[in-house]
């Protein structure tokens, strides 16, 4: 009986849906990535994704849900919600409520003030950007005084980001002292009101210059590793118990883009206070020392002979810096220095695009190289090639030297 | 004597002539500013479609929701792209201003990335969609921008034109020149001709039909034919609605993200 209801229920509500003829976009994609180099050409990805929008716009709210399945060559799926939101409409103001992506800043494929949503690593940073972002589930309210907009987002779940997993060819592997064990019962943020986020920005575009503000109270998206340190009463050695947290910081920041002659100058900053780093001594402190930290950009587009490109300094520093932090994929000492590129040109009436995205980083001579050409077979079917190549042994990018990798996308868009 | 005679009737025929092609001794200039200043309303409603036809005559369709208001001293313009399926709910924005020199300022709203990005206004000579239309020829060009000059008048689609050719101030400005017919009484460029850095004709812009609309004359379907590539674009304005008042929060971020 349940289940007749049930179904009833169901049958129901696509009809309800039916009759209101929501928007239904996406696409199928067909991903197929090989590994170059290192005596392997084996298949790093098989992938088939299918991503579906449903929307339906009224007078005075709107709702949207994007659910989006992957399906590996294991024969595997992994489902994700991306979105899933409900819009109202007023005079000065709107409010989403839902599971939402929010993206702020101006910087492109650097997050400095783009931290409401966290980060899906599942794939390092090669899926789209939209991918890599995870959905946040809350409520945003949106102020419109003109072109300027106050908005204030409170997360009473939190979000934190989506590592790969241990056998992943994207897997984090830390360095410890000592062989550690992992315990993870400190891991969760459980959901109420003390453990809820608050974000705020204000932003406006005008004439000469568009910019935003933020501040936000909120949970590091990245567990702190502390560390344990015990004698085994057994075998009296020492041992390394690592346990993740998530830690509270408080975050400030700004972005700006403006029109220079015929160039877009691009600025963004943040300040972390009280951000953790990990120590070089397991048993001092659990590990961690607690430091401020900057995080920054400048940025320029501009268009040379009909090719557009884009180029970005980002510059990390540690307030304070003590030789007693660890050194990490990302920092050898106080400061890391990384580039940005992005060139791209279109021809063929805008079907043909070659493409060229890399960063570039300084501290342990690293870097990630993406060459890609994107053809638009029909209207609805666009075809790329490309390729991800790793260059430097350590580093962010220079871990994954081996998984330099070929790959081929077909994707049909509804 | 005879001599004399002869060049005072050549001169005089000459005047007469000249008096019977520009009666009113209108210029470039003028015929240029006037369809510049010929009034369009004060707002405009329109669902664009264009249709791109390359060479082996396959169709690709995009399709265009946009808005548009004159402040006075600034046009401003939203577009929303409806089709084809991969740029859907994209947004253009773009502030127009009389003021000499000023650039425009325009921003594109990305809803994959969920980012609106200022972009530069120097690209105007990129092409619009892939079509055969670049922004600028999409926008108002201003008359100071060129030296203008009237050629002749012709009779073109029956309709008497005047026949002008405008030269850009600026050298580096892709086009060499271009050339108008003006229909006479309407002030609408009927048909236009795009010439290359390299003075070789490069695009041909037909007025295919122009419609009387809230008293306005108002240019409903174009074609863009690139002559050196043998491609073309056909731009079709539908559900054409002039002055309903759009209000200048149609003009902002808000709208941008929001979409239609």
């Amino acid at each position: 009986m349940k289940r007749i209801i049930f179904l009833v229920v169901v049958i129901a509500f696509i009809q309800n849906i039916n009759a209101q003829n929501p928007d239904f976009t996406g696409y199928l994609r067909n991903y197929s990535g090989m590994l170059l180099g290192n005596g392997s050409t084996d298949f790093i990805i098989l992938q088939n994704t299918f991503n579906l929008n449903i929307e339906k716009r009224f007078d005075n709210s709107a709702f949207k849900v994007n659910p989006m399945i992957y399906h590996y060559m294991s024969d595997s799926l992994y489902f994700r919600l991306r979105e899933a939101y409900m819009d109202l409409y007023f005079d000065n103001f709107d409010i989403r409520v839902g599971k939402q992506q929010i993206v702020w800043g101006k910087a492109d494929g650097v997050f400095i003030t783009d931290i409401v949503s966290p980060k899906d690593l599942f794939e390092f940073l090669l899926p789209e950007f939209d991918e890599i972002r995870r959905g946040v589930i809350g409520l945003k309210l949106d102020y419109y005084i003109g072109n300027s907009t106050l908005e204030l987002v409170w997360l009473p779940v939190f979000t934190p980001t989506n590592l790969p997993g241990e056998n992943s060819a994207w897997a984090v592997k830390p360095s410890f002292p000592l062989p550690p064990s992992f315990a993870y019962s400190k891991q969760e943020v459980k959901a109420s009101l003390e453990n809820s986020e608050l974000f705020l920005k204000y932003s406006t575009i005008s004439e000469n210059i568009d910019f935003e503000l933020m501040g936000g109270y909120m949970w590091d998206d990245d567990p702190t590793l502390f560390s344990s340190v015990s004698i085994d009463s057994a075998t009296g050695n020492t041992k390394l118990t690592i346990i993740p947290e998530h830690n509270r910081l408080t975050v400030a920041g700004g972005s700006f883009s403006m029109p220079v002659g015929p160039f877009i100058f691009r600025g963004e900053g943040a300040y972390y206070w009280g951000k953790y780093f990990n120590t070089v001594n397991p048993a001092l402190n659990r590990g961690v020392i607690q430091k401020d930290y900057i995080h920054y950009m400048l940025g320029l587009d501009f268009t040379l002979f009909d090719i557009y490109l884009s180029t970005q300094f980002v510059q990390r520093v540690i307030m304070n810096y003590e030789d007693i932090i660890r050194p990490t994929v990302l920092f050898k000492g106080e400061t890391n220095n990384m580039m940005t590129f992005l060139a791209s040109y279109s021809m063929m009436n805008e079907t043909l695009t070659l493409e060229l995205f890399s960063y570039y980083d300084f501290e342990y001579s690293n870097a990630l190289i993406r060459p890609r050409i994107l053809y638009d077979y029909s209207d609805s079917i666009n075809l790329q090639f490309g390729a991800n190549i790793f260059t430097g042994t350590e580093g962010l990018f220079g871990q994954y030297d081996k998984n330099d990798m070929i790959y081929g996308r077909i994707i049909y868009s509804f | 004597m005879k001599t004399i005679k002869l060049a005072g009737l050549l001169i005089l025929a000459l005047v007469v002539s000249n008096l019977k092609v520009f009666p009113q001794e209108i210029t470039g200039l003028q015929i240029i500013e006037n369809v510049y200043n010929r009034p369009v309303g004060e707002d405009m409603t329109a669902d664009l479609t264009m249709t791109l036809i390359n060479s082996s005559g396959n169709e690709r369709v995009r399709k265009i929701k946009q808005f548009s208001r004159d402040f006075g001293d600034v046009e401003k313009k939203i577009m929303f792209f409806v089709s084809p399926a991969d740029v859907k709910n994209t947004s253009f924005m773009n502030w127009s201003y009389d003021e000499e020199g000023k650039d425009d300022d325009q921003w594109i709203y990305l809803p994959a990335l969920k980012k609106t990005k200022r972009i530069s206004s120097d690209s105007k000579g990129d092409y619009f969609m892939g079509s055969d239309f670049t922004y600028d020829d999409l926008g108002d060009r201003k008359p100071s921008d060129d030296t203008h000059k009237l050629l002749r008048e012709e009779k073109i689609n029956g309709e008497d034109c005047y026949v002008v050719e405008s030269i850009p101030k600026d050298p580096d400005y892709m086009y060499s020149k271009t050339v108008t017919w003006v229909i006479k009484d309407k002030w609408i460029g009927l048909k236009k001709e795009f010439y290359d850095e390299d003075g070789v004709l490069l695009k041909i812009l037909h007025v295919k039909d122009y419609k009387k609309i809230n008293g306005f004359w108002i240019i409903v379907d174009t074609e863009m034919e690139n002559v050196q590539k043998d491609h073309k674009t056909v731009m079709e304005l539908r559900n054409i609605k002039i002055d309903t008042g759009i209000s200048d929060s149609k003009f902002t971020e808000r709208m941008m993200t929001r979409g239609i």
